[in-house]
C-alpha cells in the first residue's frame, strides 16, 4: 500500500465542471450515506463491546475445552454425553492446529483469560514455560486420589508431567516412532530393517528417484523434524544435553546422527524434503511413493484409510531400528490436558482431566486405537486388539525401550530446537555438517546458559 | 498582528494567505484572520480524533516498545522483568547468526525487487502513454495484482511454482530446462520471492508513473522532437527530469513498504523465513523472537533498530530528492 | 520551417497525449504501433494469467490441478468451493473479514474526512504531517506494545482489538487521499454559504462535504481493500472466533497442502471483491491511489 501526498487541485478527473454535476447526487447520496456511515459505526461499535465479561461462571455456563485437531480429541468428544450428565455441565471443545492453540494459549493465558477450563498441551513444548509464567492449576494433591491411580500411569509420561514437583497435566496420548514400510518391497531384502545401517542400505537400494520412487521419507522441516530425528540421535548414543547440563550437539554421536538423517533424505528421499512437516511428508507415503518412513506411531490409521491411501493393503510396522547404541526409540506424552489457572471453574475442569484420563477411559480410547500413558491399557491384551497385531508389538517394543523425551528440555524450546535443527537441515541439504555442528553447538551453550538462568524460578 | 500561527508552512512574505502548497485561491488580507480564529476551537475539534487516535494507537505503543528494548522481557507479558540496558542492542548487534543474515536479506530484497519494479513500471508507464483503445482494460488489469491479498497471492505462486505439479516447471520444460525448486529451494526462493513482488507491484509504479506522465507539459517535448532528438535523447533529457520528483516519491514510498514485507514471505516459507532462514527478513525475524520465542526484550530491540533503521532510509533518500519533507 | 522528419510514425498528435479516453488513430498500420500493442498486450497477459489460472484451478478437480499439462481447457466444477464452504469456517472468516473492514473504515472515515477538512482548509500541514508519520513507522515496531497492553486489558482476539489495528492503516490513508480533495476544493463554494449565514462546520457538512464524496467514495473502497488484505495484525490479534480471511487462508495452506483445488478456491473466494472493485471502479481507484502523483 503506497500513496503520493495530494497537493495539486484536483488531476484531470476532478475538475469543477465534473464536481459541481456530480454534487446534486452526491450532496443527497452524501449526506445520507455519512449518516448512515455514523449509524454502522455505532453499531458495530456496541457489536464489538460484546467482549467476554468476568464474573462468577452461571450453571448454564459450559466447560471449555482446547484441544488439538487429534484423533483423541474427536474420540472423547463422542463420549462427553457421558461426562454432562454427571456433572450437569455442558462441554464445549474447540478443535485447532498446534500453530493455532499455541498462539491461543499465549494471547490468552497473558491476558489471563478466564475463558478456558481444560487445556490440552504438549508437556515437552510448554510445560516449563507454562510453570514459569503460573499459567496451569496446581494438581499434585488432585491426583492422589486413590481412584484415579496415579501410579498406574507409565513412569516416562508421567515424570513428564511434573515441573518443579508439582503435578501439572495429566497424559493422555503418548507417541514413539514408528518405522512404517513396505512389506512388498522389502520382501526380496529380507524384511524389515533392524538396525540403522540396515535401513539406510535398503532406503538407497530402493530409491529409484528418477522415477518418483523414494526409499526414505520422512519430516524435513527444521523444527518439526528435530523431534522425529531425536531418536536417531538417541540410537547413535548422542543426546541433546549431557549429564552436566552441557551442550551435546557437538559430540561425535551426535555429528554421526545428524550425518545419517541427512544422508537418508538427501540421497534416498524426495526434493524439498527441507520444507516438509508431517502434513507433506506423510501423503508420500501413503501413496505409496516412499518405501520407508519414520513418524509418530498415532498417525497409522491415515494409512489404512482408503480414502488417501494406496498402501492398506502393504503397509508395515516395525520397531525403531537399532543405532550403535541399540534401539532408543523416544516415548513422550505427545499431549496431555490441564487446568488453566485461571479458569473459574476449577473443580468442574479437574472433574474432566479425572473422567478423561481415568483407568476405564483411557482403556475404551486405546481399544479405539489412541495410544494412552496407562500401563494398565497396555497390559490389557483387549486395548491392544484395535491396532494392527504388528503395529501393537511396535509399541510395546518401542515403548521398553523408550527415552522420555524428543526435544531439549529447555524452557525456550522454540529456539532451542532452531539451534539443534541447523545442522540437520545442512545434513539434508547434503552440505558438510561438521562445521555447522560445531557453530550450532557453542549456540547451543550460549542459550543454555541463558536458558538456566530463566529456569530459576 | 501575525499571520496565521499555527501551521502554515513557510510562504512568501507578501501574501498573507493560507493556501496549501499550490494553487489555491487566495482572499484577501482580513478575511483569513478572522476566519483562523474565530474557528480555532472548530478545526481541533475536527482534527482532535484523529490525533488523539495516532497518538495512543502509535505515540504510547512506540514509547512502551523503546522502554521493553531495555528490559530482559520474556515468557508472559506480566512477568516481572528487569531493566539490562543496552544488553538486548548489544545482543542483537552481535548476532551474526540471525540478526545480520535478516538484516542483510532486507535489504537485498528491497533493492532488488524496488530497483526493478522502477525500471520496469517506467518501461511501462511509457507504453502506455499515449491513449490506446482497451486501456481502461489494461488498466483494470494492472489493479488486481496490487490490490490482490497478498496470501493469496503467495498461495497462488506456490502453485504455479510447484515443483512436480506447477504450471511453471511444465513452460520451462518446452524451452528445455530442466525443473526448478524455486520455493522449495533454500538458495532461489529469495529471489522467486522478489520476482513475486515485482509481479505484484509493478503496477502500482507504473500507475503513479502514468499519472506523472499525462500531466507533463508537451512543449520541451515537442521542441525536442522538432529539433531533431531521438525517442531516448527525449526520454533521458527531457522526460526524465520533469518526471524525477513523482519518481522519487513513488520511490520512497514503494521502497519503504518493501522493507516491511511480511505477508507474502511469512505465507509461502512459514515461521522463521524457512528451513534455513532463507528468507528470513527484520521483520520476519522480529516476528518470530515476539511469537515463537516469547523474547519481548530482543524483540523489541530489534524493532527499535529496524524502525530507526527505515527513517533513516527515508530520510537519505528525501535529502537525496533536495527537497522538504511534506 | 518545420522539419517533420523526427515525427514517430503511427504516434497520434500531441492533443491527444492528456487525455485517457480513447483516440481513433489513422489507420496506418506501421511496425511501431504493433510493436507497441504487441508490447502492451504481452506485459497484459503477464499480470492477468496468473489470477485467471488461480481461477482455473479453482474449477479444476484436484487430479486436473496437479497435471500441468491440463491447461485452460476443462469442464469445471464447482466441487471446491463446496467442499470448502462445508465446514462454515471460511464462510465465518469471510464475515469477520466483512465485519472488521466494514467498522474500521466507517470509523475511519468519520475520524479522518473532518481532520483531513480541517488540515485542508485550515492549511495545517505540520500537524497534518504528525498524522501521516503513521506511514512511515513499520506496523510490526507496534506489535508488540498491542500486543502486551491489549492483552493486559484483555481485548485481544475481541473484533474491537482488529478494528482498531486496521484503524491504524486506513486513518493515515484516507487523510491522504482527502487533504487532496478539500485543498483542491474551491473556498469560494464555501465562502458563498457561510456569506448566507451558514458556520464554519455547516459549510464542511453541507458543501465540502457532499463534493467530497466521490473521493470519500475512493478512499472508502482502498480502506476497505487493505482491511481485506491485511494479515499481520490478524495473525497475531484474533483469536479462532474472530479470525479474518488471511489468517484462515495461511492456516489453510499447512493442514490442506495437498488440496490444491481447495486451496485455489479459498483464493479466489478471497480475491473476489479485489477484483469485483478494480473491474467496476477502475478508474476511480487509480485516482485515488495515484492522487497526487502529479505535484506541480
Amino acid at each position: 500500500m503506497s500513496l503520493t501526498r495530494p497537493a495539486t487541485p484536483g488531476g484531470p478527473d476532478r475538475t469543477p465542471e465534473g464536481r459541481a454535476s456530480l454534487s446534486l447526487a452526491g450532496t443527497a447520496l452524501s449526506r445520507r450515506s455519512f449518516g448512515k456511515l455514523l449509524v454502522a459505526a455505532a453499531g458495530t461499535a456496541a457489536l464489538t463491546a460484546c467482549a467476554p465479561r468476568s464474573g462468577t461462571p452461571s450453571p448454564d455456563a459450559p466447560l471449555r475445552v482446547m484441544a488439538i485437531n487429534h484423533v483423541w480429541s474427536q474420540a472423547i468428544s463422542a463420549y462427553f454425553p457421558e461426562f454432562e450428565d454427571m456433572i450437569g455441565r455442558r462441554v464445549s471443545m474447540q478443535m485447532l492446529t498446534a500453530d493455532q492453540l499455541s498462539n491461543s494459549y499465549n494471547v490468552k493465558l497473558n491476558a489471563s483469560a478466564t475463558d478456558i477450563d481444560v487445556m490440552m498441551v504438549r508437556a515437552l513444548q510448554e510445560q516449563l514455560l507454562f510453570a514459569r509464567n503460573g499459567w496451569m492449576a496446581d494438581l499434585t494433591d488432585r491426583v492422589e486420589d486413590t481412584a484415579f491411580d496415579w501410579a498406574d500411569f507409565q513412569e516416562a509420561p508421567r515424570d513428564r508431567s511434573i515441573t518443579r514437583d508439582k503435578v501439572l497435566s495429566v497424559p493422555v496420548v503418548t507417541e514413539r516412532p514408528a518405522l512404517y514400510y513396505r512389506k512388498d518391497l522389502v520382501e526380496g531384502l529380507g524384511g524389515a530393517p533392524q538396525t540403522l545401517d540396515d535401513l539406510l542400505a535398503m532406503s538407497l537400494e530402493l530409491a529409484d528417484r528418477d522415477n518418483g520412487q523414494f526409499g526414505f521419507v520422512g519430516r524435513g522441516q527444521r523444527a518439526g523434524a528435530v523431534s522425529q530425528w531425536s531418536s536417531f540421535l538417541y540410537s547413535f548414543g548422542g543426546d541433546f544435553t549431557l549429564a552436566d547440563g552441557s551442550s551435546g550437539i557437538g559430540t561425535p554421536e551426535a555429528v554421526a546422527a545428524y550425518e545419517y538423517y541427512g544422508r537418508l533424505l538427501h540421497e534416498a528421499g524426495p526434493p524439498g524434503a527441507t520444507n516438509m512437516s508431517l502434513e507433506q511428508a506423510m501423503p508420500i507415503f501413503a501413496q505409496g511413493k516412499a518405501a520407508f518412513y519414520v513418524d509418530a506411531d498415532a498417525i497409522y490409521s491415515n494409512f489404512l484409510d482408503p480414502s488417501i491411501s494406496t498402501v492398506q493393503e502393504t503397509v508395515g510396522f516395525a520397531p525403531f531400528p537399532a543405532g550403535p547404541a541399540g534401539s532408543k526409540p523416544h516415548n513422550i506424552p505427545s499431549w496431555s490436558i490441564g487446568v488453566n489457572a485461571f479458569s473459574r471453574m476449577q473443580d468442574d475442569a479437574w472433574a474432566f482431566v479425572q473422567w478423561a484420563s481415568s483407568p476405564e477411559m483411557v482403556a475404551r480410547l486405546q481399544a479405539e486405537g489412541i495410544p494412552g500413558a496407562r500401563q494398565s491399557a497396555w497390559s490389557d491384551p483387549e486395548t491392544l486388539a484395535s491396532f494392527p497385531p504388528e503395529l501393537a508389538e511396535t509399541m510395546r517394543i518401542n515403548a521398553e525401550n523408550g527415552i522420555g523425551h524428543d526435544r531439549p528440555e529447555v524452557i525456550q524450546v522454540g529456539r532451542a530446537r532452531d539451534i539443534v535443527g541447523r545442522p540437520l537441515v545442512a545434513g539434508i541439504l547434503g552440505e558438510d555438517v561438521g562445521p555447522v555442528a560445531a557453530d550450532a553447538d557453542a549456540e547451543f551453550r550460549d542459550f543454555l546458559d541463558r536458558d538456566n538462568r530463566q529456569q530459576e524460578f | 498582528m501575525s499571520r496565521s500561527t499555527t501551521d502554515a508552512p513557510s510562504l512568501p512574505a507578501t501574501s498573507p494567505t493560507t493556501a496549501g502548497t499550490t494553487g489555491r485561491t487566495s482572499r484577501g488580507p482580513k478575511a483569513p484572520r478572522t476566519f483562523e480564529q474565530a474557528n480555532r476551537r472548530l478545526k481541533w475539534l475536527m482534527l482532535s480524533p484523529a490525533l488523539a487516535f495516532v497518538g495512543l494507537m502509535i505515540v504510547f505503543p512506540l514509547i512502551f516498545t523503546v522502554n521493553l528494548s531495555f528490559t530482559d522481557a520474556f515468557g508472559a507479558v506480566n512477568a516481572d522483568n528487569r531493566y539490562i540496558g543496552l544488553q538486548n542492542y548489544a545482543d542483537a548487534l552481535t548476532d551474526v547468526r540471525r540478526f545480520w543474515p535478516a538484516a542483510w536479506r532486507t535489504v537485498i530484497f528491497t533493492v532488488v525487487a524496488v530497483t526493478l519494479e522502477v525500471v520496469f513500471g517506467l518501461a511501462l508507464a511509457m507504453l502506455m502513454r499515449k491513449a490506446f483503445r482497451g486501456m481502461r482494460m489494461v488498466r483494470t488489469v494492472l489493479m488486481i495484482p496490487l490490490l490482490a491479498t497478498p496470501v493469496a497471492i503467495g498461495i497462488l505462486w506456490l502453485l504455479i511454482l510447484d515443483p512436480t505439479n506447477g504450471i511453471a516447471n511444465h513452460l520451462l520444460g518446452f524451452v528445455g530446462i530442466p525443473p526448478q525448486e524455486f520455493l522449495g529451494s533454500v538458495s532461489q526462493s529469495l529471489p522467486t520471492l522478489m520476482l513475486i513482488d515485482v509481479w505484484q507491484w509493478t503496477p502500482m509504479m507504473t500507475l503513479l508513473l502514468l499519472a506523472g506522465l499525462t500531466t507533463l507539459p508537451e512543449e520541451p517535448e515537442e521542441a525536442a522532437r522538432v529539433d531533431g532528438a531521438t525517442a531516448w535523447q527525449r526520454f533521458r533529457h527531457i522526460i526524465l527530469p520533469m518526471l524525477w520528483t513523482t519518481l522519487l516519491t513513488a520511490l520512497v514510498l514503494r521502497a519503504v513498504d518493501a522493507l516491511k514485507t511480511f505477508d507474502i514471505l511469512y505465507a509461502t516459507k512459514g515461521a522463521g523465513g524457512g528451513s534455513s532462514f532463507e528468507v528470513e527478513t527484520l521483520n520476519v525475524y522480529a516476528y518470530g523472537l515476539t511469537f515463537d520465542y516469547q523474547e519481548y526484550g530482543l524483540a523489541s530491540a530489534v524493532l527499535v533498530l529496524f524502525t530507526l533503521f527505515i527513517i533513516g532510509v527515508v530520510v537519505l533518500l528525501r535529502l537525496r530528492s533536495g527537497r522538504k519533507s511534506a | 520551417m518545420s522539419t517533420v522528419a523526427t515525427r514517430t510514425p503511427g504516434s497520434p498528435g500531441p492533443a491527444a497525449t492528456t487525455r485517457p479516453p480513447v483516440v481513433l488513430r489513422p489507420p496506418r498500420r506501421s511496425p511501431w504501433g504493433w510493436l507497441r500493442a504487441l508490447a502492451i498486450t504481452v506485459v497484459s497477459l503477464i499480470f492477468a494469467m496468473p489470477v485467471v489460472w488461480m481461477i482455473a484451478a479453482a474449477l479444476k478437480t484436484n487430479v486436473q490441478v496437479t497435471d500441468p499439462s491440463v491447461g485452460l481447457i476443462f469442464s469445471p466444477t464447482l466441487e471446491n468451493f463446496r467442499s470448502i464452504l462445508a465446514d462454515g469456517e471460511i464462510l465465518r472468516s469471510m464475515g469477520n473479514s466483512l465485519i472488521v473492514g466494514v467498522a474500521s473504515t466507517a470509523l475511519s472515515v468519520v475520524i479522518a474526512v473532518p481532520a483531513a477538512w480541517a488540515v485542508g482548509r485550515f492549511s495545517m500541514q505540520r500537524t497534518g504531517s504528525v498524522v501521516l508519520v503513521a506511514r512511515i513507522v513499520p506496523a510490526v515496531s507496534l506489535l508488540v506494545p498491542w500486543y502486551y497492553l491489549f492483552a493486559q486489558v484483555g481485548l485481544v482476539g475481541t473484533y474491537t482489538v482488529l478494528i482498531l489495528s486496521h484503524m491504524f492503516v486506513s486513518v493515515p490513508l484516507i487523510l491522504w487521499i482527502m487533504i487532496g480533495f478539500f485543498e483542491g476544493l474551491p473556498v469560494e463554494l464555501e465562502e458563498a454559504a457561510r456569506t448566507d449565514g451558514l458556520t464554519a462546520f455547516g459549510a464542511f457538512w453541507r458543501i465540502a462535504l457532499p463534493l467530497a464524496a466521490p473521493g470519500t467514495a475512493t478512499a472508502s473502497v482502498l480502506a476497505f481493500i487493505f482491511s481485506w488484505n491485511n494479515f499481520m495484525f490478524a495473525l497475531i490479534l484474533a483469536d479462532e472466533n474472530t479470525k479474518t480471511m488471511p489468517v484462515t487462508l495461511f492456516s489453510f495452506i499447512s493442514y490442506a497442502s495437498t488440496d490444491w483445488g481447495g486451496l485455489m478456491a479459498a483464493a479466489a473466494l478471497m480475491t473476489v471483491p479485489v477484483v469485483l472493485a478494480a473491474v467496476f471502479g477502475q478508474k476511480y481507484l487509480v485516482a485515488g491511489l495515484t492522487a497526487g502523483a502529479t505535484k506541480g
